[in-house]
């Protein structure tokens, strides 16, 4: 062997080993920072796209406006002509269309959405409408669940449930439900029966045969075992199928909660529209592209933010699942590892700094 | 080889405090008895038989070592003795009374630890008390002697991921344990460990065996685990499975690895080879037509 890089530099990429902490978070923020920063370039680096011109005087071109936009190419027409014939060419700047505003302008709208108070005096404040948005999905998700877990835990258990109700569900998760808004109007009413309804028939069917699935994945050894211990029956579903399977079940509501917020906005525009599809829609309507983003931005952060919440609640309902940190950061519990940690890991230290060597249990005594 | 011209003795011949021993052993009352025992499946046309006529006897306390070559039926045999699987036919009793499906009576160690990840340790060990409705305190109290047992009283606040494999092992072994099963049945326990882990655990299992009450079934296919730990090992052979020979160890207890080159050992494991692989007429390794990636003189032998 001629030159033994360090592992570090050799897998930079992390191919086979996680990435350092650092260049973890650096990534992490990068992620969000490339398409922004392509945004932003977009918006304000005029030569990039622009393709319209805000008129500031209109110089002596019939059609123009001050004030107004119109195509660049049209500006540049205009301007030759009217030189040719030595007349006032117009003025202007470039600008992009106004359904992609800049970043500035969207934070801004991101930041005064709370303020500023609705044009109609019956319209709602966009945390209203937030707010409604969220209950509905809470109420749909929340029925959907509590019907949805138990028959999934079921039909993965056990095969008579699985044959009594999979083939049924597996017809009808096919059918859209949006096709079924009509229905829920004239059954549920206009208000927020239906759209909690279309967003139960969008996530119940799928979460049946998702967690179904995922029951059934349970190691069938371990039900083995418990059988051998003396579990039978509703106790080994209850010690023994449910724990097995309660992270990955997790996961998957964490999932389908992601599914409930799509079919939100098809929800809402069912029966009178409502919450934040309502507002998007106003906003866009008055042309305030910017309220727009602004409140699409936002469905992305309680998502992103709730989802994180998740996942860390995650790590605490699921202390079995946390590998790596019960192992450095619990010292009360000797580290495990191999019998022979010396013979088998020539590197003792981990990326703590921890000497592996000393945490070792002795076994052998 | 050498060892054929070693004269080694009968592996019937028991010494005088070894034959003491198994006249001590037959007349303890008998735990489990297979009679007949059949498996087989596939429609009656193109039955296929994994073993039938299997009958024995097993005594408490005893040490029973299954080996076999692969598809002779002896993990079928501990499964259905286990209660996982059913048989075609035939009958078992333990302790005189039929079984039905898997139960506490009858504790089971499998290859894969099959510990539960999200239990601790020693909720791992309490897991079969408490199906049997024992109190929490009971239980803890329970688990915590058996974790004593196997040596593993500092992590009983551990999660199973946080062990080694040896660790798990014995986690297993005392979690079977605590229900105070009749017989102790192990699947291939220690196949999955690396040699030197492996000998520990022989010996630790062979340390509890002598402390607790309990009747081992023990399936293996390494032919020294099979001659150390057992007093009786039930040699199976395929095609269809069968008991080949039932046959009474030789070597005298308190077993050491020192008695590897003791002769009673080398008869004892002369004769399981004989069993498990047989002489052919020609050495196997002569008939591999290829030459490849070898040049002349490179002969290994």
């Amino acid at each position: 062997m001629l030159s033994q890089r360090p592992a570090a530099t050799r897998d930079w990429l992390g191919l086979k080993k996680e990435l350092p902490p650092r260049r973890r978070l650096l990534l992490t923020i990068l992620s969000f920072v490339i398409p922004i920063t392509i945004w932003a370039v977009v918006s304000y680096v005029p030569f990039i796209w622009h393709p319209l011109v805000m008129i500031t005087d209109a110089g002596d071109v019939d059609y123009f406006t001050a004030g107004e936009v119109f195509p660049y190419s049209d500006f540049l027409e205009q301007n030759k002509e009217m030189k040719a014939q030595g007349m006032h060419p117009a003025q202007g700047y470039r600008v992009n269309p106004v359904y992609l505003p800049p970043p500035h302008k969207v934070a801004m709208a991101f930041y005064l959405a709370f303020k500023t108070p609705p044009r109609l005096p019956n319209e709602p404040w966009l945390h209203e409408s937030l707010g409604h948005s969220i209950s509905t999905i809470f109420w749909g998700f929340f029925l959907s669940s509590i019907l949805g877990v138990p028959i999934g835990i079921l039909c993965g258990t056990y095969r008579f449930f699985s044959r009594l109700q999979e083939p049924f569900i597996e017809f009808f998760r096919y059918l859209p439900a949006p096709a079924f808004g009509a229905l829920c109007v004239a059954i549920l009413g206009i208000d927020d029966g239906p759209k909690i309804a279309i967003i139960f028939i969008g996530t119940f069917f799928q979460q049946v045969l998702v967690i179904g699935n995922t029951v059934r994945k349970v190691d069938p050894a371990l039900i083995e075992a418990a059988q051998t211990l003396g579990a039978g029956g509703f106790k080994l579903l209850r010690r023994v199928i449910i724990p097995a399977s309660i992270c990955d079940i997790y996961t998957d509501m964490r999932i389908l909660l992601g599914w409930a917020w799509t079919y939100l906005i098809v929800a809402e525009v069912v029966g009178t529209m409502s919450g934040i599809t309502y507002f998007i829609n106003q906003q866009a309507r008055y042309r305030n592209f910017d309220n727009v983003y602004a409140a699409i931005a936002m469905i992305g952060v309680i998502g992103f933010f709730s989802d994180l919440f998740l996942a860390w609640l995650g790590t605490v309902l699921f202390p079995w699942k946390r590998r790596e940190r019960s192992r450095s950061k619990k010292s009360k519990v000797p580290a495990a590892g191999k019998l022979w940690p010396a013979a088998v890991e020539p590197s003792v230290t981990d990326a703590l700094g921890h000497d592996k060597s000393e945490i070792q249990p002795n076994v052998a005594s | 080889m050498s060892q054929a011209e070693l004269t080694l003795p009968d592996y019937r011949d028991l010494a005088p405090e070894v034959k003491a021993r198994f006249e001590k052993i037959r007349s303890r009352p008998v735990i489990l008895s297979v009679r007949d025992l059949e498996k087989s499946f596939g429609p009656a046309t193109d039955r296929h038989c994994v073993f039938s006529n299997i009958s024995l006897d097993i005594h408490r306390r005893e040490f029973i070592t299954v080996i076999g070559a692969s598809g002779c039926g002896k993990s079928t045999l501990i499964r259905i003795v286990a209660g996982l699987d059913d048989c075609t036919d035939g009958v078992i009793l333990l302790d005189g009374h039929g079984i039905s499906g898997p139960g506490p009576d009858r504790g089971m160690v499998f290859q894969g630890y099959t510990l539960f990840p999200w239990l601790t340790v020693k909720r791992n060990v309490m897991f079969g008390l408490e199906m049997r409705g024992r109190s929490h305190a009971a239980c803890e109290r329970e688990a915590r002697q058996w974790l004593d047992i196997v040596g593993l009283s500092k992590f009983e606040d551990a999660y199973p991921h946080e062990l080694s494999g040896g660790m798990k092992q014995r986690v297993a072994i005392a979690r079977a344990l605590a229900n105070e099963p009749r017989i102790l049945i192990m699947d291939e326990p220690f196949a999955a460990l690396d040699a030197q882990t492996r000998c520990q655990m022989q010996a630790y299992l062979l340390q509890i065996w002598k402390k607790v009450d309990v009747t081992i079934l023990f399936i293996t296919h390494d032919l020294d685990e099979a001659a150390y730990l057992s007093d009786r090992i039930l040699v199976m052979g395929a095609n269809p499975g069968r008991i080949m020979e039932f046959i009474d160890n030789p070597v005298p207890r308190p077993r050491s690895p020192r008695q590897f080159i003791s002769p009673e050992y080398l008869a004892l494991k002369n004769r399981l080879e004989e069993l498990i692989h047989p002489i052919t007429t020609n050495d196997e390794e002569d008939k591999v037509p290829v030459m490849k990636m070898t040049e002349a003189g490179d002969e290994v032998e």
